[in-house]
């Protein structure tokens, strides 16, 4: 388990992560989400010890980050590097000793990692000579190595063509079956629906969005359902205006009503009800409004984004 | 988190490899040496060859005396040529003595003699005026002139001499005169207080010796300070610290690279010194110098202490600086101290107990080359023990500063990119905890 707890770390006088708090437990895909110079980046070098919170506690299982603790975190840089003289086995080797493992052990997880992703024919080749969405599978292998308890991941698929994306979504599965915890931070919103449990989002160093991630699409919905049906759905209760959408239609509430109620009305009228849904945003358009509009960014701040969803934590 | 020694070690490890296993080590580790020796044949080698060239191509003098003098002179010249006059012959044993003939012609006016010197019959032509033994003016005409055409001037001044006092003195008193000092043992008081045989070779190594170990100290230094600016720059430029600092602190990735380039940097210096020694051990044995042990124990920790010092200054330079151009920029005032004593090098050699020598000795940043200059001095006063001390503790101070402060900069400056950080914020990293 991740824990943090009102983390806090100035620049200048200026707060770039602000009484930040979040639990993340084994085996979850949490995604981390701002906008750029949200303080994503701080907050993560904080978790992973690179730099010290001003205040609050980061803890790994109880125990702060600080100590051997470290050793089972491993973190994909968005930004990244691979010494290019290196041999691809050496290198993989290097960082597994790194993390205390036996020259051995070392060699025969870089054989494994290397197979899982299709590098082991490049083994004994120069980095520098590997395509550049092999580096960035190497530099996957990095992290990955030493089998890390948490496993933190900035824009892991830029880089990578369809398949490779495939395989990494793969290989994230595996390690959340495994009981490994996964941070994501990406701006591919559609990775972050398809692949995260719940989601944190800050920007300029508050949290202003955390929960699951359906939770927080429903949270942001239009106060309004699309439904497929036929029949007549004019003037129905509660019901404010009908419009298509998708080739479906959708159907925005009085601010009184609820989807129940209207649900409960189209069902008196005998309506033939194929599908009915709320009418979420994509999280990528919630993500907009909510940075455009600097929602959770008014008084109270981080606290009322800890409310947006009461059951996240 | 911990310190760990293991992990330092392993990044030491990988560093010292992949510093060992570059092209360039291996060119600096060969190519140096290769480097001194080729220059050095080149100061050395012409000039003795042009000596020897210069006595054998002397076969025939032609004379034209106007003066008088030397109308009843010998017609032969023989010159007497020791290999002994190279210092770094390692011939041990009597030297084997070599001896040139040049046969005197006289000539009755310069012109026949001149066209005979253009026709090639006679090697040089050497006029001697009416007025010779008043003004001592002379001209000697040659078919070309060498770098070091004095060669010749020996056994003319010899046959000049000789003949010039042939029936007033006797051939030993003519002997005596042409060469008084050839017979000269100059004994030189050494650190103990004792006199010491000294020859034209110790007089080299007197000079030789100080340069080397300081060159060699200085060279060292800089080039494993060299190796971390530019192992800390790259892996800056090319992002992959940040993956790194998240398995291991900046205190070890600091501490492994120092340990593995510092350690490359003692594999240029253990291969030179076995090569220098290879090379130039037997002409040091002749020339009788006796290195202490003492003073390998103090190169040894002077370079330790120096190269932390500096070390840890380049480690701080390429952690704030963007790029390997922008380090170099920062890195050359500094590497330029350590150099600083070679400017002054006739001074350190010349009174090694002086204040300038004194002075940059206890200067830490000048500290290592100058103090291994002033201890290799052959037969130079022995530097006080306090001064070895001071020099070494300060030195001492100034490296664990150094450390501590690169550590903290380097810390900070290896996540900072795009802006390189002005000496106020740099002071306020390495003040910071």
């Amino acid at each position: 388990m991740l824990e943090l707890r009102d983390v806090v770390k100035t620049y200048d006088g200026r707060a770039v992560v602000n009484r930040v708090s979040s639990e993340i437990s084994p085996g979850e895909i949490f995604a981390l989400l701002g906008p750029n110079g949200a303080g994503k980046t701080t907050l993560i070098r904080m978790i992973t010890d690179i730099l010290k919170p001003d205040s609050g506690t980061i803890r790994l299982d109880g125990r702060p980050v600080g100590g051997d603790e470290k050793r089972r975190i491993a973190y994909l840089p968005e930004e990244r590097g691979l010494y290019r003289r290196a041999k691809v086995t050496e290198l993989l080797s290097y960082y597994g000793a790194l993390k205390g493992m036996a020259a051995s052990a070392a060699r025969d997880a870089s054989r494994r990692l290397l197979e899982r992703v299709g590098l082991a024919d490049r083994a004994d080749d120069q980095v520098q000579t590997l395509s550049k969405g092999m580096q960035q599978k190497l530099q996957l292998c990095t992290a990955l190595i030493g089998d890390p308890g948490l496993l933190i991941l900035d824009e892991p698929f830029s880089g990578l063509d369809p398949l490779n994306v495939q395989m990494l979504e793969e290989i994230l599965h595996e390690r959340s079956q495994a009981g490994v915890t996964v941070v994501l931070s990406t701006h591919q919103m559609n990775k972050v629906e398809e692949l995260c449990d719940r989601a944190l989002m800050i920007n300029r160093g508050y949290m202003v969005l955390h929960g699951s991630v359906p939770e927080i699409r429903r949270q942001y919905s239009d106060h309004a359902v699309v439904v497929r049906a036929s029949g007549r759905l004019e003037d129905l209760p509660g019901v404010r205006s009908v419009e298509p959408f998708n080739g479906d239609l959708k159907l925005t509430l009085e601010a009184d009503a609820t989807p129940d109620s209207v649900l409960r009305a189209l069902v008196e009228r005998r309506v033939v009800i194929e599908s009915f849904s709320l009418a979420t945003l994509p999280l990528e358009d919630i993500f907009v409004k909510v940075v455009r509009e600097g929602l959770g960014l008014d008084q109270g701040r981080s606290e009322r984004a800890a409310e947006v969803a009461p059951g996240a934590r | 988190m911990s310190f760990s020694w293991p992990r330092v070690l392993t990044i030491a490890r990988r560093e010292f490899l992949s510093t060992v296993r570059r092209k360039a080590f291996v060119f600096t580790l060969i190519g140096m040496p290769a480097y001194f020796a080729f220059v050095s044949w080149m100061a050395i080698k012409p000039q003795i060859a042009e000596r020897l060239q210069a006595l054998k191509s002397l076969t025939v003098l032609a004379v034209v005396d106007s003066s008088g003098l030397y109308h009843g002179a010998r017609r032969e010249i023989r010159t007497e040529y020791s290999p002994g006059d190279n210092p770094f012959s390692t011939t041990s044993g009597s030297p084997q003595v070599q001896w040139f003939r040049t046969e005197v012609h006289l000539y009755p006016d310069q012109k026949t003699a001149t066209d005979s010197l253009k026709a090639g019959r006679v090697s040089q032509v050497l006029v001697i005026p009416p007025d010779y033994l008043a003004t001592g003016k002379l001209r000697r005409y040659a078919s070309q002139s060498g770098l070091f055409s004095s060669g010749a001037d020996r056994p003319v001044t010899r046959w000049l001499v000789a003949n010039l006092l042939a029936d007033r003195v006797d051939s030993m008193r003519i002997e005596r005169v042409v060469r008084p000092l050839h017979g000269l043992d100059f004994y030189a008081m050494n650190r103990q207080g004792q006199f010491e045989l000294r020859d034209e070779r110790r007089e080299a190594f007197d000079f030789l010796l100080p340069m080397s170990f300081g060159l060699m100290l200085g060279l060292c230094i800089v080039i494993g300070g060299q190796y971390l600016l530019q192992g800390v720059s790259e892996e800056k430029e090319s992002r992959i610290l940040e993956s790194l600092l998240c398995t291991v602190s900046a205190e070890e990735l600091l501490g492994g690279k120092l340990i593995g380039l510092g350690g490359a940097g003692l594999t240029l210096v253990a291969v030179w010194m076995f090569m220098g020694a290879s090379f130039g051990g037997p002409a040091a044995a002749l020339a009788q110098i006796h290195l202490s042990p003492a003073l390998f124990f103090f190169m040894l920790t002077y370079l330790l202490l120096g190269y932390l010092f500096y070390g840890s200054l380049m480690t701080g330079i390429g952690a704030v600086t963007n790029n390997m151009r922008e380090a170099q920029q920062f890195a050359f005032m500094f590497t330029f101290a350590n150099w600083a004593p070679f400017i002054m090098l006739t001074s350190i050699i010349g009174r090694p107990d002086g204040r300038l020598a004194v002075g940059l000795s206890l200067f830490p940043p000048t500290a290592p080359v100058t103090m291994m200059i002033r201890m290799s001095v052959p037969g130079g006063p022995a530097v006080p023990e306090w001064q070895v001390g001071l020099s070494m503790a300060l030195l001492a101070a100034a490296a664990w500063f150094a450390l501590i402060g690169s550590a903290r900069v380097f810390r900070i400056g290896l996540l900072l990119h795009g802006k390189t950080p002005n000496l106020p914020e740099i002071l306020r990293w390495a003040r910071s905890g």
